[in-house]
């Protein structure tokens, strides 16, 4: 802490991070450890789950493993009540199923809707209650949303519907949660290059979509993201609540 | 993972540099490693500043300058080599009705927050696009905007104007910068703790109606906006761009 700067230190802090095995989970886990932060990983798949705890684990910080699905209410309820330190939620479990509109079937939709908008508020409300319940000082919820939270985009109906929802609980938990001091914010990227986004990015046509939609000429990485997570997360930003950090090289600036 | 706010070999232009916001901004980009260019009209006000950066093992350089003299402005922009961060901040309000906003009131802050913050912008960014290293080692631009540049407010209405202009001129600048890898964002904060606000604040009546619309329940400190400020500055936000770091305590997600 300088006079003016505030550092981005997480020391004795501890986050809960769901998705956390893989992409932009698995590298906000990273820089929150990084910065000093305590990490509840969030995983359906154990081995990943492990190798996670040795890049943790470097940092000389807490890591609590769970393997859980986000959608399994009730093991993640029992879980986050057990759970005796909890001041972050990196909310960033989901996925997408591009349809175009006339053939998204019922099914994917469900998935979607499940996953990116009940669990996101569900696992937020478990958290936000264990924070309150352990009276801590300050809390800080990070729900991940996307650029097609803030604008559409082809074949992204039903994703689009899920994290314009997010964006709307985002901004109503920040008026809910304030008067805890707990903030609420969303970060909004650009296509991140990740294990999922990888089939999307294999795809001539698809590689020359994301770079004509983004003045700056650069695909956004997991570091650029988790860096602007684990910046909400702190201190640093402790009058930012209700608020999104759109990472999208310019895409929703045109 | 996680990118620091790191300013070392960079030299960065705040205006607005002797009190407030632009004296807290330039003071954070300091302690982050930049060297740091400051301006004002008040020269004892930039001596202060000076002293306080040196202190901090800082560097700094001072101008005179009141930024709606353009020619002054040309002058001293004519004496700096280089530039990689601009802290777009110089800016003022008087706040009145709608109704009985003078002329004199309307063109002083039109001439302030939005010409000059324009004319600014625009020699900045034709000293940074010479950089022959420019698309290697990026730049950055933030101009001071205000949560009244996203929504409106009562006796803000030239203000309103000036930051709503703000806003666009920074998407539209982000827009054509990006192929120089020159980054341009805003910072919208809530009422800061400066001399400006503490004078509208001694009306205790205004200020109450105020602190009941900023959810987390206070004003924000200086060194919440310069931290921010000093994030958007540093490559920790390399792919943001074109877009808005509320800093509002939650004031516009109602």
């Amino acid at each position: 802490m300088g006079i003016f700067l505030k550092d981005i230190n997480l020391k004795g802090k501890t986050a809960l991070i769901t998705g956390a095995t893989k992409g932009l989970g698995r590298g906000a886990a990273i820089a929150i450890a990084e910065a000093g932060g305590n990490v509840i990983a969030i995983g359906r798949n154990q081995m990943e789950l492990n190798t996670l705890k040795k890049e943790i684990k470097k940092f000389k910080v807490n890591y609590i493993p769970f393997n859980c699905d986000v959608n399994n209410f009730n093991r993640m309820k029992s879980f986050i009540a057990k759970l005796n330190k909890l001041d972050i939620l990196v909310n960033n479990a989901g996925t997408n199923i591009p349809e175009s509109f006339l053939n998204v079937k019922k099914s994917s939709m469900e998935t979607l809707l499940n996953v990116n908008t009940k669990a996101v508020f569900n696992v937020a409300q478990l958290c936000a209650n264990q924070i309150i319940k352990l009276k801590r000082k300050s809390g800080s919820i990070i729900n991940i949303s996307s650029i097609f939270g803030v604008v559409a985009g082809q074949k992204r109906t039903v994703y689009s519907m899920t994290k314009f929802s997010v964006e709307g609980l985002t901004k109503g938990m920040a008026l809910d949660l304030a008067k805890y001091n707990i903030r609420v914010n969303s970060v909004c990227p650009n296509i991140v290059l990740t294990p999922r986004t990888k089939k999307y990015f294999a795809d001539k046509k698809y590689n020359k979509y994301v770079k004509e939609n983004t003045p700056i000429n650069k695909v956004v990485t997991v570091s650029d993201v988790a860096t602007s997570i684990t910046f909400l997360a702190s201190e640093a930003s402790s009058m930012i609540t209700g608020a999104s950090i759109i990472i999208d090289g310019g895409w929703t600036a045109k | 993972m996680l990118k620091k706010i790191n300013l070392k070999n960079k030299i960065a232009l705040v205006t607005g540099a002797g009190k407030g916001l632009g004296k807290a901004c330039a003071i954070a980009l300091a302690e982050a490693g930049a060297k740091v260019i400051i301006l004002s009209r008040t020269k004892s006000d930039l001596i202060k500043v000076k002293k306080i950066i040196k202190k901090t093992k800082g560097s700094s350089q001072l101008f005179v300058c009141d930024v709606t003299n353009l020619d002054d402005l040309k002058k001293v922009l004519k004496k700096i080599s280089r530039l990689d961060i601009l802290v777009n901040n110089a800016g003022n309000n008087r706040p009145q009705h709608f109704t009985k906003v003078s002329q004199e009131n309307m063109e002083y802050l039109v001439n302030l927050n939005m010409k000059a913050a324009f004319n600014v912008a625009q020699l900045c960014s034709q000293k940074k696009v010479k950089a022959k290293n420019r698309k290697k080692i990026g730049g950055s631009i933030i101009h001071m905007s205000s949560q009244l540049g996203k929504v409106g407010c009562e006796g803000r209405n030239v203000y309103n104007m000036n930051k709503f202009g703000v806003e666009g001129l920074s998407r539209g600048m982000a827009c054509e910068l990006a192929p120089y890898n020159i980054r341009v964002n805003t910072i919208c904060p809530t009422f800061v703790e400066t001399p400006m606000v503490k004078k509208f604040f001694k009306n205790k009546k205004f200020k109450n109606k105020m602190l009941k619309n900023i959810p987390l329940g206070r004003v924000a400190r200086e060194s919440d906006v310069a931290t921010a400020v000093a994030f958007l500055a540093a490559d920790s936000s390399e792919m943001i761009t074109g877009t808005s770091l509320l800093v509002d305590g939650g004031w516009t997600a109602q």
